[in-house]
């Protein structure tokens, strides 16, 4: 009981907002136009964009957390170098792990894995955030911004899967085929071999990284048509 | 502002720091990472075979395929002349390795998996897709004639046109029960065309990967080309 | 002459930006105009066509098997590799400043910015895991660059005559920039699988 006493009290509404605000208002990818490359290059699959997610809040929180940790005794001069060593290693650290753990994603995700460092959220968020705030606030502005970049990057992944392939989840344990051509050794929920929906082909279009700029641009125009104070007035 | 000596001091700091914990992992990961690798690479040579083996080979646990490998799988590696050369394992064969030298210098790796219909022969094939390298393995039945299965894999083929050659398995499928001998035991080998002509040594491409499928093509004329002694001394002779 | 096709290939078929979209943050955040697109451009340009070869000398004679110290030491890529562009980066900055004030006041506050251009790093890993060798990665750093640079002007062209179309105003911005590039990739698909080998041997 004791724990979750300190917690809430850790916990008030400005670490609330930390939390909340870069889901929608402040956005990584669709806001601060940050961390876009590899929103694109890995959410072919659903999959392939969790795991994405959730290596980029590994890297986002931890090296937020140190950097604010070690941020008084960091000289300014090689600041940014400091800040991308502690990154990279960070990397190193996913991409071992992955090598070990799972080789199919790790060859999948290839130099997206490495790509993570130059990723601008992370450096994005240490050089506004980490580098003037204390560790455990810098520690949830990480997974604050790594979950609002996650989300984004789930959608696309969720439409380009299911309309290019036809499938969810597929290369994971939980593969979900959900519409296509039934056979004998696949079986879809919606069937378009015969019936009503046999008009339906999978978008092929959607299976190229190109289309991942498209959604997003939907998903930017829907977002500001609900949050007027986002649209661009220039 | 701070002095020179501060600023060196911590950044040697800060790298011997990194470079502990890098090192400390690598060593700690690195048996896994390697297992991994050899299993990967045995589960895309076992993909061609995958009709053959007893259950799907996505319930194959990593250790069963090491296992595989070593109870139903014979390995030896020919040349061009189509002669067995002694104490090499194909598992020793980089395939990459050996398409960089010259082609009648090349090693080629040979798998053989026991069946209960007979000895599976698989030929390892390699070749330019459009973007970057692509490789895969044949599969042929015990008359060295009929392809049993395919798969292949690619480096940088484009998501959802060429990169189905591994992600579909209707393409894999495609390549069952065509022959790369013709009548007259002429190696013909398999070729990917638009419009099949020729269904017993022509398989559809894929729509909209016209240059990965031409790649393909190319890769089993000469790939399996490669092979012809070898498999011109295990043809019934006739 | 294989060069030229490396350098060719780099710069319009296999396009950094638009073929494997690396280097959008900067690409998108930065083309608001032609004037300032050129100078990041050129820095772009500038900062891959010295870090490719570095990078490969360094993976070549430092990390790998048969280098300097006999150890497989490629769990270091990453860190030396982005060292490697942050000091390249710093040092060029303090080269122009010194050598043209001029290039350096149109250039500056990009500069900095190009460390975390995934373009850059991109670049290494990419040649790396083509396995280029030296002159290559020479071509295929520069020719990266120019691809990039070349994108990045045109995108910013389109960009300013689309300041006075009539956007639905959600769009307008960021938006419309993505769904432009989208299709701005879809055109430079049609470059793929050019293939300049059997012309270039040919003369």
């Amino acid at each position: 009981m004791t724990t979750t006493k300190q917690k809430s009290k850790l916990f008030g509404p400005k670490e609330r907002r930390l939390l909340i605000d870069p889901l929608n208002d402040n956005n990584p990818i669709t806001v601060q136009i940050l961390g876009i490359c590899s929103a694109l290059a890995v959410t072919s699959l659903v999959y392939k964009a969790v795991v994405m997610a959730v290596a980029v809040m590994f890297v986002i929180a931890l090296s937020n957390l140190i950097t604010a940790l070690v941020r008084n005794y960091i000289p300014s001069q090689v600041r940014m170098i400091a800040q991308l060593v502690i990154i990279a290693t960070l990397v190193t650290i996913v991409e071992l792990t992955l090598k070990a753990n799972n080789y199919a994603i790790y060859k999948e995700l290839s130099v997206f894995i490495g790509l993570i460092i130059t990723n601008c959220i992370v450096m994005g968020r240490l050089e506004a955030f980490a580098m003037s705030n204390s560790p455990w606030r810098s520690f949830l502005d990480g997974i604050g911004n790594s979950l609002g970049y996650g989300i984004i990057l789930v959608i696309v992944g969720i439409v380009r899967e299911l309309f290019g392939r036809g499938t969810l989840f597929a290369g994971s344990p939980i593969q979900l085929n959900i519409i296509g051509k039934s056979n004998e050794s696949v079986q879809y929920l919606i069937d378009t071999s015969h019936g009503w929906m046999s008009w339906y082909t999978n978008n092929g279009l959607l299976a190229l990284p190109v289309s991942s700029l498209f959604i997003i641009g939907i998903i930017v125009w829907i977002q500001r048509s609900y949050n007027r104070k986002l649209v661009d007035v220039s | 502002m701070h002095s020179t000596g501060y600023i060196i001091k911590f950044t040697v700091i800060l790298t011997l720091i990194s470079g502990l914990i890098l090192s400390g992992m690598f060593y700690a990961t690195e048996p896994a990472a390697r297992k991994n690798e050899q299993v990967f690479a045995k589960r895309g040579i076992l993909t061609a075979i995958e009709p053959y083996l007893d259950k799907p080979l996505s319930q194959f646990s990593d250790d069963e395929v090491l296992d595989l490998f070593h109870t139903q799988m014979d390995q030896f590696v020919v040349n061009t002349k189509g002669e067995v050369l002694k104490d090499l394992k194909a598992d020793d064969i980089s395939i990459e390795a050996e398409f960089k030298k010259p082609a009648e210098a090349r090693r080629l790796p040979v798998y053989v998996y026991k069946s209960k219909e007979g000895p599976i022969t698989i030929l390892s094939v390699y070749g330019n897709g459009l973007w970057d390298k692509i490789w895969g393995y044949i599969a042929l039945k015990p008359d060295y004639n009929t392809i049993a299965g395919a798969a292949f894999d690619h480096k940088g083929e484009t998501p959802g046109l060429g990169a189905e050659i591994k992600d579909n398995p209707a393409f894999r499928k495609r390549f069952i029960g065509k022959k790369i001998f013709d009548d007259a035991g002429r190696l013909v080998s398999v070729h990917v065309k638009k419009k099949v002509t020729d269904p017993a040594h022509e398989v559809d491409g894929i729509t909209g990967a016209t240059l990965t499928s031409d790649g393909v093509s190319d890769m089993l004329v000469h790939g399996i080309g490669l092979y012809e002694a070898f498999l011109k001394n295990k043809l019934p002779k006739s | 002459m294989e060069l030229v096709n490396i350098f060719v290939k780099s710069a319009f078929i296999e396009n950094m930006v638009l073929a494997y979209f690396l280097g959008m943050c900067s690409f998108l955040a930065v083309s608001k105009s032609v004037k300032t697109a050129l100078g990041l451009g050129m820095a772009v340009i500038f900062v891959l066509g010295i870090t490719v070869p570095i990078n490969w000398l360094i993976n070549h004679y430092l990390l790998s098997e048969n280098g300097l110290f006999h150890m497989d030491l490629t769990f270091l890529r990453f860190i030396i590799f982005i060292a490697v562009i942050a000091s390249m980066v710093q040092l060029v900055e303090m080269v122009v400043e010194k050598v043209s004030p001029a290039l350096y006041n149109a250039l500056g506050i990009f500069l900095p910015l190009i460390t975390v251009n995934c373009a850059i790093l991109g670049g290494s890993l990419f040649m790396i895991s083509r396995e280029y060798n030296l002159p290559e990665s020479v071509a295929y750093g520069l020719g990266g660059g120019f691809g990039w640079f070349l994108a990045i002007v045109a995108f910013a062209a389109i960009r300013e005559k689309i300041k006075y179309s009539n956007i639905p105003a959600p769009l307008r911005g960021l938006g419309i920039a993505f769904i432009l590039t989208g299709l701005m990739g879809l055109a430079f698909m049609s470059l793929a699988g050019i293939d300049f080998t059997a012309f270039l041997a040919s003369k």
